[in-house]
């Protein structure tokens, strides 16, 4: 816990002045808690130095981009100090040519990408919170989108790293280039540790040219299994697609520019995105909408495919992106979790997700195994819920599925502790939390095993 | 070797499975690098509880050891430098399951990583990793150096299709890193895994990613005078847009030294060869093709041909992936070289090597990854001449040094083991070494597993073995380097 008089001592020791106003540090609070200082550090070596000295007075650090993903369950107990990575911000390198570019963890995901845009370019990722996330918080939420089927997930994409350690070091790993093995692939430990590690403070990004034209293809089925299955289908073929979302009736309805979704009787809709030359978008299409009716068909029943313009499917990615665990769920009266499992059990998982009760909806992206899980929870609803939510990521585990708690409102929240997988290698991760972030300094105790 | 750790070995792995015979080790005593050190026994265990036994018995014994699978490596990690015990994947090579479903299958480490492909082709799927040596080269060996391959450009490497690992640990714990998901909850450990080039454990099953077969494959050839003509061919093709699935370059000495191995029909005159593979759909694959022949002509190349047939493509591949061997024949012994650049860079870089091979008197070729910037300079020396020895290893240290100080990097996917460890400080600092070292510490803490790879030790990066001085290392790195410094 932090003694407050130190501030003064701090800015001494870091040559950084923190914000210690109360209504100024409420601006950045996490879920619900108010910092008592916050730093806004503008390199990885002022951050290392502001954490090494907040450290050495036993503080409790929690690292903050956009605040998009502060109210992951459970909510802090109390925060002494937050390091705002806003101002590292800005692209560093960009060689078009070169199919890389070296970006400040604070910049703005929407920013970077316009940038690559005007190269003709791209980060090939859809995360949630794409308005207003920054690079450094989707790369340490791991908020990969469906578009990681055809272009590997967001691990596959980062190519180097600089971090900013409890003990006041910086340290640089991976590489500049798209290809390297020299040393550990340590950029892989920060993507998905949520701040719990160390401070990223610049990456290097593997991005990819725009296709040439894109279309979409939208398939309603009367009925999961064979949307499921011509998900599976399609993904085990030469097509090659860029995305498949997968959307019940309430999803499908958020969905604002594919019409409201579903048609009567139809109560699933598969969302495909394709890339490529227009003739292979044709062929795509093509060969999709011959998956989808042999699925339904060998399921005997029905399906309504309609293609989608390029124009109207990239309007239509903006609201399907927001769909997992994103800005279309306000936490204040929805809980949301991602449950990873096998592609073939997702049918299962969103049949027993949707058992949870008439205020349940799913969005899944099938070909790769996650379901998106939303549940109202608002103060109508709320008392049994935590039980409720723990009895189904515990039958969850049962089955081998994995579930993460992304958001919730704070009052159940708080009974929400990260379940703790039957095969983690939990020791392992202990001994790595102690070995980089030694004094616990990093948002501790809110990690998966408390770690 | 101590008699009370041979009796353990064989009541772990069973009294025939383990050898400390002369003769038999010598076999173990190289890979595909300069480096040599026999081991003082080899073991052979069926599974991941008799790795575990014999892990558990060297680290109480206090004994360094070190896996191998099929010893194609290129820089020196399955070597036992320190003696002790070499532990063979060789019994552990069956493929348990395919699940065609889900696109994944499990395999056991001493599996050779063609026939994860042959396996699952029927499927119309394959193991998208493919690297040179794959006939021979097994997955166990893959995940430890991150194996690369002709088609990283457009599909990655060996972490992009491994979804998880059941490694021994250490300390003689089995677990399980990923999974068969796509995803697993918590610190990406698998990820830290892959490349750890052995230093963390050893893996004994692996779950890999399986890839849809693509429709058609094209090859496209195209003759270029200069290399500098090619290499601004490689970015322009990048800067249209176009990711074909493999690009490959080789200079003229390289051209000349494949044909006199294997007429694979490359012209001798070209100052350097483009390969491209472009897959896909049918409706897309001639439309790019003929994209990437339209670059190739507009910066100067006087000939592309695309193969007509499956015939043909073969050819040229059987001549790209002949390079290394042709080599052999053209000169006594010959080192490769693996950085990587920038693909900008590659002109500039391409003429510094030329000028470090003739400051060292060394005829050099090249054959690289031109897509991933990945070169492949292979140095001609005599190895029976001690001072060829040393300046191949000193022109190999320079042209390592101009890929840093372009901001590229001293591996692309040959790892760094022994043969470049001294090079490491080359790129990174002190403190990102110290990080390294500190994660090497929470798996391998006794640092008996696989010792002193991958860490600089008190030589300087590009001076010969025989030069061996003892010096301080930076305390953060000093307990990583290993017991010999």
């Amino acid at each position: 816990m932090l003694n407050l008089p130190f501030a003064a001592d701090l800015r001494k020791h870091t040559g950084s002045r923190p914000r210690v106003r109360p209504d100024e540090c409420a601006r950045y609070s996490v879920g619900g808690c108010t910092p008592k200082l916050v730093f806004s550090p503008h390199n990885a070596r002022e951050a290392a130095r502001i954490v090494s000295a907040l450290r050495q007075e036993g503080a409790a650090v929690i690292i903050r981009g956009a605040g998009t993903a502060q109210w992951r369950p459970p909510p802090p107990v109390s925060i002494d100090a937050v390091l705002d990575m806003t101002r590292c911000d800005g692209i560093v390198e960009y060689a078009p040519a070169d199919l890389t570019v070296t970006v400040g963890a604070g910049t703005k995901f929407s920013d970077l990408q316009s940038a690559l845009r005007a190269q003709g370019q791209f980060f090939p990722c859809d995360p949630s919170h794409a308005a207003e996330g920054t690079i450094g918080g989707i790369l340490s939420g791991r908020r990969d989108g469906a578009l990681r089927q055809r272009f590997g997930a967001l691990r596959d994409n980062v190519l180097g790293m600089h971090v900013s350690l409890s003990d006041g070091s910086t340290a640089f790993s991976g590489a500049r280039v798209v290809k390297s093995v020299a040393g550990y692939d340590i950029p892989k430990l920060f993507v998905g540790a949520r701040g719990t590690l160390g401070a990223i403070a610049d990456v290097t990004l593997k991005v990819a040219p725009l296709p040439q034209a894109e279309a979409g293809l939208v398939a309603t089925f009367e009925r999961l299994e064979p949307a499921c299955q011509a998900a599976l289908d399609v993904a085990s073929s030469p097509l090659f697609p860029s995305a498949t979302t997968l959307h019940d009736a309430r999803s499908a309805h958020r969905v604002r520019s594919l019409g409201g979704g579903l048609h009567d009787g139809h109560a699933w809709m598969l969302v495909l995105r394709l890339g490529g030359t227009r003739g292979a978008i044709a062929r795509q299409a093509d060969g999709i909408t011959r998956i989808c009716k042999a699925a339904s068909a060998a399921a005997a029943s029905g399906v309504r495919i309609e293609m989608v313009a390029q124009a109207q499917v990239q309007h239509a990615w903006a609201d399907i992106a927001e769909l997992a665990c994103g800005a279309a769920y306000s936490p204040a009266t929805v809980a949301g979790m991602k449950v990873i499992s096998q592609p073939s059990h997702v049918a299962a998982v969103m049949a027993r997700a949707l058992s949870l009760g008439p205020d349940t909806e799913c969005t899944a992206h099938p070909a790769v195994g996650l379901t998106f899980v939303h549940v109202r929870a608002d103060a109508h609803v709320s008392t049994a819920a935590p039980s409720g939510l723990r009895a189904f990521a515990n039958a969850c585990e049962a089955h081998g599925w994995s579930v993460e708690f992304l958001f919730a409102p704070p009052q159940i929240g708080e009974h929400l502790l990260p379940a703790l997988p039957l095969r983690a290698p939990i020791a392992l991760m202990r001994k790595l939390k102690a070995a980089f972030d030694p004094s616990g300094t990093f948002d501790p105790g809110r990690f998966l095993g408390g770690i | 070797m101590q008699e009370a750790l041979i009796q353990r070995l064989r009541s772990a792995v069973g009294h025939e499975h383990v050898t400390a015979r002369p003769d038999d080790l010598r076999n173990y005593a190289y890979d595909g690098s300069i480096d040599r050190a026999a081991p003082e026994a080899v073991v052979f265990p069926a599974d991941a509880a008799q790795v575990a036994a014999v892990v558990r018995a060297c680290e109480e014994l206090r004994c360094p050891y070190v896996a191998r699978g099929a010893g194609t490596g290129l820089s020196g990690g399955a070597i036992a430098e320190f003696g002790g015990v070499l532990i063979s994947t060789a019994r552990m090579r069956r493929i348990l399951d395919i699940d065609a479903a889900n696109r994944t299958a499990l395999v056991e480490p001493g599996v050779v990583n063609a026939h994860i492909s042959a396996a699952v082709a029927t499927l119309g799927l394959r193991f998208v990793p493919d690297p040179s040596s794959q006939s021979a080269c097994t997955i166990g060996g893959n995940v430890a150096e991150n194996a690369g391959g002709l088609h990283c450009l457009a599909y990655g490497v060996t972490s992009n299709h491994v979804l998880g690992c059941e490694i021994v640990t250490p300390q003689g714990e089995i677990v399980w890193l990923g999974g068969r998901e796509n995803e697993t909850a918590g610190y990406d450990l698998l990820g830290v895994f892959i490349g750890s080039e052995g230093t963390l454990g050893i893996a004994t099953k692996i779950a890999v990613k399986l890839t849809p077969q693509p429709e058609t494959t094209r090859t496209l050839l195209a003759v270029f005078d200069s290399v500098d003509d090619a290499s601004k061919a490689v970015s322009d093709i990048i800067a249209a847009g176009i990711i074909p699935a493999a690009l490959e370059m080789m200079d003229r000495l390289s051209t000349q030294a494949i044909e006199a191995y294997v007429h694979a029909g490359f012209p001798t005159d070209a100052g350097a060869i483009l390969i491209a593979d472009v897959d896909g759909l049918q409706e897309s694959v001639g439309e790019t093709a003929a994209a990437i022949g339209d670059v190739c002509r507009r910066d100067g190349a006087r000939e592309v041909r695309l193969a007509k047939d499956e015939a043909e493509r073969e050819r040229i591949w059987r001549g790209r992936k002949s390079a290394f061997g042709a080599m052999g024949r053209f000169s006594p012994s010959y080192y490769v070289q693996d950085g990587v650049i920038p693909r900008t860079k590659l002109p500039e870089v391409l003429a510094e090597v030329e000028a470090i091979g003739r400051r060292y008197g060394l005829l050099i070729a090249n054959v690289f990854h031109a897509g991933d910037g990945n070169i492949h300079p292979l140095i001609a020396f005599d190895e029976k001449v001690p001072a060829q020895v040393d300046a191949a290893i000193a022109a190999g240290a320079d042209i390592l040094r101009a890929c840093v100080a372009r901001g590229g990097s001293i591996s692309g996917e040959h790892g760094i083991g022994i043969e470049k460890r001294d090079c490491m400080n080359v790129q990174y600092a002190p403190s990102d070494l110290a990080l390294m070292a500190k994660l090497k510490a929470v798996f391998n803490p006794g640092g008996l597993c696989n010792p002193a790879k991958m860490f600089p030790t008190s030589r300087r990066c590009g001076e010969s073995a025989r030069t061996l001085q003892r010096a301080d290392l930076p305390e953060g790195i000093a307990p990583a380097a290993g017991p010999a410094f």
